[in-house]
């Protein structure tokens, strides 16, 4: 099975309507390491960008992506904006004026996402951020399609992997962001950006499946 | 956007900031700079919807606002200010020649605006830009060495320095006085001045603090650097001032010798004797932190493998010699140094060092510095418990490069000859290991009458000064005169003046009882808080312990000590006074002292915190057991034991703890007073005490809303203000009236007059560190009661302390 327009859009529904039931929860993460204001500032952006979808449908998964990771870069007003929208952007890029792109595609497209995040962030791994569920998400995602299995069941298993990595973030000492300036004492909470991105993986698994129910 | 389109293209400038209000009127500020056309400056500030954020599609559109083709600089404020610039230059996708610097928000604006107003290139105007933190700097010099930037560029100063070297001619050197007339005069200039001694850092002209750092003496060469436009008007005037000697007396200078400290005394404004005798000895100071170690010295490629593993290896090494500190102590200290060897060895800090030793060949210690630099202003940064770190942290630093360098570490000088300790402040922790066999005299710049330093030094019978500015300066070995009573330190004193060193005073111990010329009984005891004192009160003559500190026992300790080791340690020091009276003093502590086994709190003014009795709000149990000890203690010794509560303000609390107190079998039961709200409704709490005892310390302090530890505030704390005169006196009349014992238990009995004027008050008891007791007592038996209740009605009626002294001095003759 192969990602399309349809399920494109669908993930980033879904994705929205994610944020919007737990803008709370995201909220009270960041309020105890950051400003309080990451479950806000991703809902106000994924709105817009729910309005954008049905505004101004686009027809090609790149065209899809980069209005909303532009949408998404002018709405948040925070860092979050800017690095969930260099992921669809880099994204957009690689997928380009395709109406689909198969699993591989898909995992490469993610990978210069995440290279895109790393790099404008200047996070690397264990800094407590996105890129601690990112790369090893995809890194589940690209596993689990190496040995056979669908992109809707490996989304599914990534989407597992992902909660981990998210919780896996508790332990970790927060080096970027506002969270940095909290040192030690930003163990024990799981990063808000490791949160909402765990929420992205879930969506994309909820429209991989959904997909796959429609084919068969 | 605002800005001139003049003829000539200007570089263009972005403000990307949170907030619209803040980018405006820093754009109107830097505009008021501008001498010729102003550049574009567009703002991108601000959530699309208006609220504070960010957007970078807006900088995006901004640079473009910006853009008269020849560059445009983009200013951030902060987080994601930076990460939206530097994704709006992605989305501009090289189309514009933009730079997003590394620039202070507000200074970085100004330094840009009259660079591209000038017409700059967009090199130069982002270079000035980056560069706008360098004025402010160097003028806060402290700060800048705790944020350790080292990597600043190259310095593109359009002046070339101008120095000059003058000789320091008057008596008393550059002192606070001609400190501040320097940095008066360096004010006028714009050119950055400096003052530069030999062997110690440069001190800003305009510092009236560096400057009495330098501590120049007569005779001292003072090297006088400035540049900028008006640089040689600048060293000209201050050259001037400082060889025109200040309208002081100018001391005659010969030969090579002026370079060496002629003998003088130390800031004599602000030094304080507070505990007699007179003593000469070499100075040993006590290093608080240790100088900042060179940041142009760079070693080469080649060397820096290896020094990069010297740094691992110092480091590695410190965090072990905390260990086996720790290995020496235990409770709380434990707690810290373990943790603190921690820090030591943290792998990022070790990786931060070593990576700038191997990438930017900063010699070892420097790189230390510069790491712990950074972790130390982050740890600031983040507030609460990891700023109370910070200390720690400065400690590992301190220790790291002191065995780096093969300097003296951090700490309580280690000697096997006598020595006079100076320190900037003493810290009860500081002075747990000091021997008072080899310490000859306290000295330290901080701390009043009633500071710990002074506290200390009466305990151990050591001659101190304290407010003495500069004092940290003197070199290691110097030769120094301390006299306790006078204040004086005189550095390096000739043969003369050495021979006045009578050493510390002693007198033939006190033959009691206490009574004034006339007969009026006053019984003088002795104040103890460690086991140590002991065998010195009973020395010296006391008639029991007037208060006996309890907090020895309990200090240091990870868990409260059981009732069976409390016990022990009171019948050690009831049994040092068979028959006489031994006043206990339940535990002291609170946020103030904390103590690991009393619940945990964090106040933000501990001394008007839960403290003293207080505490037995929270933890009432340790009250209860430290009772019943000292009740069983009582029971199988001669002693006549008392106990009185600390803290007490209500009469709610002194009930509460009498009831406490007798039914656990306490036969006399007292209050401190040292609150004002105790002193003023006396009358009530003597109905259901035995006793009360005055604490001046604490009263004074709360009286006069002034801390005593504050060396700018010990004015205040002079026991002789009326004010705390007249508060004890309150105290004296509602004991009197209700013939309740009063008792007087603080630092200023143990001076002969005022102990005096406190039995003319109506002490009936005063309580004082051991060595003053013989001086006290021979005051005593010179003077009639009514001559002390005369000094005391003067004393009260005078109108500032100076006269409070003088009226009561010519009452008791």
């Amino acid at each position: 099975m192969t990602l399309t327009v349809a399920a494109t859009n669908d993930w980033l529904r879904r994705f929205a309507r994610s944020v919007d039931d737990n803008e709370q929860l995201l909220t009270d993460l960041d309020a105890a390491i950051g400003d309080a204001d990451h479950g806000s500032n991703l809902r106000r952006g994924m709105l817009a960008v729910v309005e954008q979808l049905a505004t101004e449908p686009a027809i090609t998964i790149g065209d899809t992506l980069r209005g909303a990771g532009m949408t998404l870069i002018s709405t948040v007003g925070g860092a979050s904006g800017v690095l969930f929208g260099t992921l669809l952007l880099r994204m957009a890029t690689l997928t380009g004026e395709r109406t689909t792109a198969t699993a591989t595609e898909v995992i490469a497209a993610l990978r210069d996402g995440l290279e895109g995040v790393r790099t404008r962030g200047h996070a690397e791994l264990g800094d407590k951020t996105m890129v601690d569920v990112l790369a090893p998400t995809i890194d589940a995602l690209d596993a689990a399609v190496t040995s056979g299995a669908s992109l809707a069941d490996a989304a599914s298993t990534a989407a597992i992997a992902a909660q981990a990595a998210r919780d896996a973030t508790t332990a970790l000492v927060a080096r970027k962001g506002r969270a940095s300036y909290l040192g030690d004492r930003s163990i024990g909470h799981v990063d808000p950006g490791a949160a909402s991105t765990a929420l992205l993986f879930a969506a994309l698994a909820g429209a991989l499946a959904e997909a796959a129910a429609v084919d068969a | 956007m605002i800005g001139d389109v003049s003829s000539q293209p200007r570089v263009g400038l972005v403000l990307v900031s949170h907030s619209p209000a803040l980018a405006v009127a820093a754009r109107e500020l830097a505009l008021e700079f501008v001498g010729g056309p102003a550049p574009r400056i567009a703002i991108a500030a601000g959530r699309a919807d208006g609220a504070t954020g960010t957007n970078a599609t807006r900088v995006a559109a901004a640079i473009s606002e910006a853009s008269q083709g020849v560059g445009v600089v983009v200013l951030t404020d902060l987080g994601s200010a930076v990460l939206a610039a530097d994704m709006a230059l992605e989305l501009l996708n090289g189309r514009i020649d933009a730079r997003v610097v590394p620039a202070p928000f507000i200074e970085g604006l100004l330094a840009a605006v009259v660079r591209a107003s000038a017409g700059d290139d967009v090199d130069t105007v982002a270079r000035e830009a980056s560069a706008a933190l360098d004025p402010k700097r160097a003028l806060l010099p402290a700060a800048a060495a705790v944020e350790a930037a080292a990597h600043q560029e190259p310095d593109a100063a359009p002046f070339a320095e101008i120095a000059t070297v003058v000789t320091v001619r008057n008596e008393g050197g550059l002192h606070a006085r001609p400190a501040s007339e320097i940095a008066a005069l360096a004010s006028g200039f714009s050119a950055d001045i400096t003052l530069t001694v030999a062997g110690r850092p440069a001190a800003p002209a305009r510092s009236v603090l560096s400057i009495s750092m330098l501590v120049a003496g007569p005779g001292t060469m003072v090297r006088i650097a400035a540049t900028g436009d008006d640089a040689r008007e600048a060293i000209d005037a201050i050259s001037a001032l400082i060889e025109g000697g200040f309208g002081e007396a100018i001391v005659g200078i010969d030969g090579p010798a002026a370079t060496e400290i002629e003998p003088h005394r130390a800031a004599e404004g602000g030094a304080l004797g507070v505990s007699a005798g007179r003593v000469v000895g070499p100075v040993a100071v006590l290093v608080h932190r240790i100088d900042e170690p060179s940041a142009t010295v760079i070693l080469a490629p080649p060397a820096r493998r290896a020094a990069a593993a010297i740094v691992v290896e110092a480091m590695t090494s410190a965090a072990s010699a905390y260990r086996r500190r720790a290995l020496k102590v235990d409770g709380h200290r434990r707690e810290v140094l373990d943790a603190t060897a921690a820090l030591a060895e943290d792998p990022l800090l070790i990786d931060t060092a070593t990576s700038a030793v191997r990438e930017r060949g900063l010699t070892p210690e420097r790189a230390v510095w510069e790491a712990v630099g950074r972790a130390v202003a982050d740890y600031r940064a983040a507030g609460g418990d990891l700023a109370d770190r910070v200390t720690d942290l400065i400690d590992v630093r301190d220790r790291v490069i002191a065995e780096l360098t093969g300097t003296e570490p951090p700490g309580l000088p280690e000697r096997d000859a006598p020595y006079v300790l100076v320190a900037d402040d003493l810290a009860p922790a500081d002075t747990v290991t000091l021997d008072p066999t080899r310490c000859l005299a306290l000295v330290t710049e901080q701390g009043g009458p009633t500071s710990h330093t002074a506290i200390i030094a009466r305990e151990l019978g050591l001659p101190a000064v304290v407010g003495v500015a500069g004092a940290t300066a003197i070199a290691d070995g110097t030769l120094v005169l301390v006299d306790g009573d006078t204040g004086e330190v005189i550095v390096q004193p000739d043969a003369v003046a050495q021979a006045t060193a009578t050493g510390v005073i002693t007198t033939a111990p006190f033959t009691g009882p206490g009574q004034t010329a006339d007969g009026h009984r006053v019984v003088l005891s002795a104040n103890v808080g460690a086991p140590r004192e002991i065998a010195r009160a009973v020395e010296r003559g006391a008639e029991g312990a007037g208060l006996f500190r309890t907090e020895f026992c309990f200090l240091d300790r990870a868990d409260e000590p059981s009732i069976d080791e409390q016990v022990e340690a009171y019948r050690e020091v009831f049994a040092a006074f068979p028959g006489h009276r031994v006043v206990v003093r339940t535990l002291d502590a609170g946020s103030d002292k904390p103590l690991p086994f009393l619940t945990p709190i964090v106040e933000p003014n501990p001394v008007l915190g839960l403290r003293g009795v207080r505490t037995a709000i929270r933890d009432p149990e340790v009250l209860e057991r430290q009772l019943r000890a000292i009740a069983e203690a009582a029971a199988v010794e001669s002693a006549d034991v008392a106990v009185m509560a600390p803290m007490i303000a209500t009469l709610g609390e002194t009930r509460e703890f009498a009831a406490r107190a007798r039914s656990a079998g306490i036969a006399s039961v007292g209050i401190m007073l040292e609150t004002p709200a105790a002193a003023i409704t006396a009358a009530e709490l003597c109905t259901v005490v035995d006793f009360v005892s005055v604490g001046t310390n604490d009263l004074s302090q709360y009286t006069m809303a002034a801390d005593r530890m504050s060396a700018a505030l010990a004015p205040l704390a002079d026991p002789w203000q009326p004010a705390l005169l007249r508060m004890i006196r309150l105290v004296g009349e509602a004991t009197a009236a209700s013939d309740t014992p009063m008792g007087l238990c603080g630092e200023a009995a143990a001076d002969p007059d005022f102990a005096a004027v406190l039995v003319g008050l109506g002490a009936t008891s005063l309580s004082m560190a051991a060595r003053a007791i013989p001086t006290v007592g021979a005051r005593l038996a010179d003077v009639t009661l009514e001559q002390c209740r005369a000094a005391a009605a003067a004393a009260c009626a005078a109108p500032d302390p100076e006269a409070a002294r003088t009226a009561a001095r010519a009452n008791l003759g």
